[in-house]
């Protein structure tokens, strides 16, 4: 059986107060699994430990128990980070380098060199659809090109698993749809991604599997489809049905004792009719 | 398989040719311009002195300009290098690509010193170029007044100015001003690496450049008095932690025209190297536990 993307067991962080005898428990105790190939969505309000399990994940900050594991391997480990793809929450990068100087500067990071770190640079330009913008400094880069070169350093190594803290923080729909696009070419590839994000709506629509914390605490984990469904209600969407045919339906139902809850058109998404218009 | 290599110069040449790029493209070399400036202007208002003494007020200001200049650079570029990073984030997708921190912070030095290096270079060049042209100017004005007759009265008028401009035993007094800028490169990493802002890192940069001129009177008092033990003890650790910035000034006695013996000069380049690494190290072992 294959090691976890991710194994995370009793971890917990604790954060001394300066000058006071508190201590901020940041993590109490989290632990979760995501398998190989999974979209995994960390949720929770601000200050519920999120950012701070990232950090862990990554080695940028040490646990105060516990034990992190990146594909089998202890994820303070410098080696466990060649699997690891990560975007900060609002990035800056160096804003005097080029969009292809960036991903040449982190590709060299990993230790890729000369034609195939060229061809990969090229390879990403193209995924993220930054060709055009490819020798302009990032200083002139808009929000959303940032995130999308974000998202190509992070994916430069070919990493086997992609961490992504608030992604679309700050982008626009357009942009914001661009970017959830990638994640789920990244999931296509087999790539797993542990998103962290707000937008409930996005994380709905590309997670596999969903943890929500709360002051430090896993509440609730499990299947997305599993959680959120509600097993004893059924919706149906019919197209040109006269009223008859919905009257029917409704007396049918009662006869069987079942109650009409709601009768409403569906509507199209605030987003989708955004990007209808914008277009 | 892990390709991993725990230890990676071209990783650390990765970060130390972005750090350079970073400071060329923040424009720190227009910093040279003023120098430039400093010594034309220096060298075009001395014309009411002796020859001689033209040459030696030259020196003794290029030379200390030098100094300064690199100082300055030294610590305002690091300064500003690591609190930057980790404000814009940028360290944590440098630290989470497989990037020890070890490997990090030496990239960052090593960019400095590179950048160092080529301006006191290029302030070298212009101060031998100023002093060329100033020779040449001279000795047209000393052979229309002497008029030689012979090749002989020309060689020794030729000789005789020569000797008061640009020698090789500069030289040594130019890298000891490298070594003084290198330490403080790395003496600025280590303070920005607690440092809670780079205005506090420059302040104590320069209390440090101010301490390291005053190590020898802190020596001289502590050889020569009694004392109480916690004064002992707090100018023998100033004395240990600071470096003795007077040892590093070679060029007064070099512009007077006693040469630097190499001993001495193999002394001062040694402590350079000695201080740079124990600041460097000093700066790696709280970086390496740094919560970020």
């Amino acid at each position: 059986m294959p090691d976890p993307a991710i194994s995370i067991r009793n971890l917990t962080k604790i954060y001394p107060i300066p000058f006071r005898r508190e201590r901020l428990t940041a993590v109490d105790g989290l632990t979760l699994s995501v398998e190989p190939g999974q979209v995994y969505g960390l949720l929770g309000p601000n200050g519920s430990g999120k950012s701070t399990t990232m950090k862990i994940l990554l080695g940028l900050v040490p646990a105060t128990r516990g034990q992190t594991q990146i594909f089998g391997r202890d994820s303070s480990l410098v080696e466990s980070r060649e699997e690891v793809g990560y975007l900060p929450e609002n990035p800056y990068f160096y804003k005097y380098l080029t969009g292809e100087e960036t991903l040449l500067f982190y590709g060299k990071l990993c230790g890729l060199r000369g034609a195939a770190l060229r061809e990969r640079t090229r390879e990403l330009l193209h995924l993220v659809g930054l060709e055009g913008a490819a020798d302009r400094r990032l200083g002139g880069y808009s929000k959303g090109m940032l995130q999308r070169i974000g998202l190509a350093q992070a994916l430069v190594q070919e990493p086997r698993l992609l961490v992504l803290d608030e992604p679309t923080a700050g982008v626009d729909p357009a942009g914001s749809r661009d970017i959830r696009d990638l994640i789920l070419q990244c999931k296509a590839r087999g790539i797993t991604v542990l998103l962290c994000s707000h937008l409930l709506g996005q994380v709905q629509e590309i997670c596999d599997r969903v943890g929500i914390l709360h002051k430090g605490k896993l509440v609730r984990e499990g299947e997305l489809e599993s959680l959120i469904s509600i097993e004893n209600q059924t919706q149906l969407i019919f197209e040109n049905a006269p009223p008859e045919l919905l009257a029917r339906f409704e007396a049918e139902a009662a006869a069987c004792g079942a109650r009409l809850v709601e009768k409403s058109k569906p509507h199209a998404t605030l987003e989708r009719f955004f990007l209808e218009v914008t277009r | 398989m892990s390709t991993h290599r725990l230890f990676s110069p071209a990783r650390i040449g990765a970060i130390a040719g972005n750090t350079l790029l970073e400071l060329v493209r923040q424009k720190v070399f227009y910093f040279l311009s003023i120098f430039a400036l400093a010594l034309i202007g220096c060298s075009f208002f001395m014309g009411f002195l002796q020859p001689e003494l033209q040459f030696q007020v030259m020196k003794d200001v290029s030379l200390g300009a030098m100094s300064v200049f690199t100082w300055l650079l030294a610590v305002l570029a690091t300064a500003m290098l690591l609190p930057k990073d980790i404000e814009d984030r940028t360290l944590y997708t440098i630290l989470a690509k497989p990037v020890p921190r070890l490997e990090y912070l030496l990239g960052k030095l090593l960019g400095v010193l590179v950048m160092l290096a080529i301006s006191l270079a290029v302030m070298a060049l212009l101060f031998a170029a100023t002093l060329y042209i100033k020779e040449q100017v001279t000795l047209a004005a000393a052979f229309a007044e002497a008029r030689p007759s012979t090749p002989d009265q020309a060689a020794e008028i030729a000789r005789s100015v020569k000797a008061l401009t640009f020698t090789w035993s500069l030289v040594p007094g130019i890298i000891a001003i490298y070594c003084k800028a290198a330490i403080f490169a790395a003496l600025t990493l280590l303070i920005s690496t607690f440092a809670s802002s780079w205005i506090f890192t420059i302040v104590i940069s320069v209390a440090a450049y101010l301490i390291g001129h005053l190590v020898p009177i802190a020596r001289a008092y502590l050889l020569e008095s009694g004392g109480s033990w916690a004064s002992k003890g707090f100018l023998t650790l100033i004395t240990l932690l600071f470096p003795d910035l007077q040892l590093f000034n070679l060029t007064d006695d070099i512009v007077a025209g006693n040469a630097a013996p190499l001993a001495l000069f193999l002394q001062t380049a040694g402590m350079g190297c000695f201080y740079l690494a124990v600041y460097a190290c000093l700066a790696y072992l709280l970086f390496a536990k740094k919560e970020l």
